[in-house]
């Protein structure tokens, strides 16, 4: 964090543009033409934006920052001295990470305007607003701000799915609107701990703080703080043990929002593991606790994604589970392992992705997305199994995909640390994961149609009877896929396009491990 | 959930995780008393009266003035949720039938059933509620209160009058009315960081009161003179602006009202889109 300029104006914009989208689609409510264009001009407003900014800091109310050592004011941000104002940093990492947020939130708009029904406004608005929260999250270096985005974020989580207005979203929903307060509550209780402790809740200026006093007998209050922290932690990713909520969430929610719950999960992952490591990274077990969850949550969700009969219910256990692909390395906090954790979390959005626009188009062959009922289609959309398979390959960790590139910097980073258990169960999940996802893929696009338990009585869902009823599937769903699986072959093959951005952040933040 | 589900070992281990957590947060604050590190909140409360006399209305709107507006998105998110949860703008795919969407009815309840009493001392109690909503926003600079306070009153006006006089009540907020005054809330509080971005760079810069002198004495007058104060203290008369902080509080105050009032508006009549209770429900429709 080296730059001085302490105004930026592209990180005012990324958070107001989607509050004056919101509230704008949200006014507009069934003028879908209108909400069609209003929010796909925001979007890809938000798109050049990422891409044309340079790096910085927002120091939103104009405060300066305290010297202590002069006891003068000043606005260079490059001056280490105690935040007024609540501060926001764009560099590399943001960049990257907010730019494919970005790119996805342009994807789902078009497919969302063009694929849903009346009312839009309100399901349109929500999904801004999970863009708002991930972006504010993975840029604000404030505890307070955190907390706060962490709110917003859960709660806009419980409007995209209950949106579909089914049973099954409702009670996922109000589920995970009464266990994600303690999300919330958890942060508030480990910001009120290190605030009360250094009287900073600017993450830099807290940091600084621990590190330059000696904390005596206070130091206890610290593993309280970082208690708290993994409890938000957990709750925010949907890690074990509460895996299963999550999974109830991404599957409950139309594909298309999945695709971006999924992406504001990982970037609240990767923003609240960078704060915890930075924050606990030093404490003794702090790292090997996170670790643990972490691996945990990879085996218990390819687990679960091995048991399910559904495309939609597979694809929600696999992200989860492979959202501990992300946390290990940032458990292990080493600059590869950090590397490798932070290009994790960029293919793991971009192949879920088209896995979840994959099987959004599914439904539009009117069978659901059970392998018991919708089966053949590869012959009817042969591009579409194309994209399915290809994106299979990638989740999977197949070269030349994105997928491999992230994983095995993961399994190496894993053997130089000493951990060969890590990289086998990274091994394993890239093995299980193609099988889950396979089996899926096989039964609803290469298996004969005739075949089809279909006409026995009784064995069909009553999806399948209801939805019997092709739907063409619109242009813009398989563009979308397109531009996802060429920029997972792209990164696949040049990694370095991405991983340039996430060294200095690895550089900054890295701790070394010790077993 | 059941709370039978609580029993045996499941009761156990969260009776055991609750136990740890009362222990941490119990030892932490003991530690914490009398030791809480004042850190930044000197210089902030070194500085705050320079702009408002309420303190906490510095605090609150201008240093961390930011945090209030995504505090206010919180409100005006659950609000939109809520509503949605109960009917308001639930989507379907166009590919896909599924099952009909989840509705809520409205409560039942008669107004019939109340009291004389309480027919006639409903109205002016809720005139005297409004006012005092009012009041508070606008000595937000000089006492305590603010745009958050000012809305739960007149929602909870709002409310009173509802269930005393039933749809056709003296506050008869409708549900477009009341969305649209919840967004004009949250868009005028952000709208507020505008001038500021646009002058200085810094995103809800408090033009009006310019502690930093970073713009030009017009915009003072036009910021800061309409809400400009001049205290008579012992000390002497004492003048200062609170600059955009009253145009935040009446931003939030609006916010406020429309959130919590869709929110008693939706749980009282329920919600429907069908264009046959477009008329019926609240005096007008969406």
């Amino acid at each position: 964090m080296t730059e001085s300029i302490s105004n930026l104006w592209s990180i005012a914009l990324l958070v107001t543009i989607p509050i004056f989208a919101t509230i704008i689609v949200n006014l507009l409510f069934n003028r879908n033409r209108a909400i069609k264009y209003i929010s796909l001009i925001s979007a890809l407003s938000l798109v050049v934006i990422t891409i044309l900014s340079p790096y910085g800091f927002q120091w939103f109310t104009g405060q300066p920052a305290l010297n202590p050592n002069t006891l003068t004011f000043t606005f260079d941000a490059s001056i280490p001295a105690w935040r007024m104002a609540l501060e926001f940093y764009f560099g590399p990492l943001q960049q990257v990470l907010i730019f494919v947020m970005a790119l996805i939130l342009v994807l789902v708009i078009g497919i969302a305007t063009n694929g849903l029904t009346k009312n839009q406004g309100p399901y349109i608005g929500m999904i801004f607003l999970l863009f708002m929260s991930a972006a504010i999250i993975i840029m604000v270096n404030d505890l307070y701000h955190l907390w706060i985005a962490v709110e917003i974020g859960s709660l806009v989580v419980v409007g995209v799915v209950a949106a579909s207005g089914e049973g099954i979203g409702q009670k996922a929903a109000l589920k995970y609107a009464l266990f994600s307060a303690l999300s919330g509550a958890g942060l508030a209780i480990a910001l009120a701990l290190i605030l009360g402790l250094t009287g900073y809740s600017n993450i830099s200026d807290a940091i600084r703080y621990i590190q330059t006093t000696n904390l005596a007998g206070m130091s206890s209050i610290l593993y309280v703080a970082f208690g708290f922290f993994i409890l938000s932690w957990i709750y925010a990713g949907g890690l074990v043990p509460i895996h299963p909520l999550k999974s109830e969430v991404y599957g409950a929610a139309f594909p298309h929002g999945t695709a971006m719950l999924q992406a504001q999960s990982k970037l609240m992952l990767v923003a609240i593991g960078l704060v915890m490591l930075r924050l606990f990274g030093s404490l003794p077990f702090a790292r090997e606790v996170m670790l643990s969850i972490s691996v945990l949550t990879m085996m218990l969700g390819v687990v679960m994604a091995l048991l399910q009969t559904d495309l939609r219910w597979i694809l929600a256990y696999l992200i989860v589970s492979h959202s501990g692909l992300v946390t290990v390395g940032i458990s292990l906090g080493t600059y590869d392992a950090l590397v490798g954790g932070l290009f994790q979390a960029v293919n793991d959005v971009l192949y879920m992705s088209v896995l979840l626009l994959g099987c959004e188009a599914v439904y539009y062959f009117g069978k659901g997305t059970s392998t018991k009922t919708a089966v053949g289609i590869a012959k009817k959309a042969p591009w579409l199994a194309l994209a399915m398979v290809l994106g299979t390959f990638a989740a999977s960790g197949i070269p030349p995909f994105n997928g491999f590139q992230s994983k095995i910097i993961l399994i190496q980073s894993a053997l130089k640390v000493g951990l060969p258990e890590v990289a086998v169960v990274i091994l394993i999940l890239s093995v299980t994961t193609f099988i889950a996802l396979f089996r899926g893929i096989y039964s609803i696009f290469l298996k004969p149609a005739e075949t089809t338990p279909l006409a026995v009585s009784g064995s069909v869902p009553s999806e399948a009877q209801e939805d019997d009823k092709e739907t063409p599937i619109p242009r813009g769903l398989y563009l979308s896929l397109a531009i996802l699986v060429v920029i997972t072959l792209i990164l696949g093959v040049y990694p370095d396009l991405v991983i340039r951005f996430l060294t200095p952040v690895a550089q900054a933040v890295s701790i070394p491990w010790y077993p | 959930m059941d709370p039978s589900e609580l029993r045996g070992k499941r009761g156990i281990l969260a009776a055991v995780a609750l136990l740890i957590i009362f222990v941490g947060m119990m030892s932490s604050l003991v530690k914490l008393s009398g030791n809480v590190n004042p850190g930044i909140s000197q210089v902030y409360n070194i500085l705050a009266f320079l702009v408002a006399p309420n303190s906490l209305s510095t605090w609150l709107y201008d240093w961390r003035g930011f945090d209030t507006l995504l505090e206010t998105g919180v409100i005006y998110v659950g609000a939109v949720v809520s509503v949605l949860v109960i009917g308001r703008g639930m989507v379907r795919m166009r590919c896909r039938q599924g099952e009909p969407p989840v509705q809520s009815p409205p409560l039942e309840y008669k107004t019939e059933s109340l009291t004389v009493i309480l027919k006639y001392f409903g109205l002016p109690t809720a005139m005297l509620l409004v006012s005092y909503g009012i009041l508070v926003v606008t000595g937000v600079s000089t006492s305590g209160g603010g745009g958050f306070q000012c809305g739960v009153i007149v929602a909870s006006a709002y409310l009173l009058t509802t269930i005393f006089y039933g749809k056709k009540n003296p506050i008869n907020f409708g549900k477009r009315f009341l969305v649209g005054i919840g967004s004009a809330g949250w868009a005028g509080y952000a709208l507020c960081g505008l001038p500021g971005f646009l002058t200085t760079g810094y995103w809800q810069y408090n033009l009006g009161a310019d502690l930093w002198n970073l713009v030009a004495p017009i915009y003072h007058t036009i910021f800061g003179d309409p809400f400009r104060l001049s205290l008579a203290l012992q000390e002497g008369v004492f003048n200062s602006t609170p600059g955009i902080i009253p145009l935040l509080n009446i931003g939030e105050a609006f916010n406020v009202i429309g959130a919590i009032g869709l929110i008693f508006f939706a749980f009282i009549y329920g919600w429907s889109d069908s264009p046959a209770d477009q008329d019926t429900e609240g005096g007008k429709g969406e």
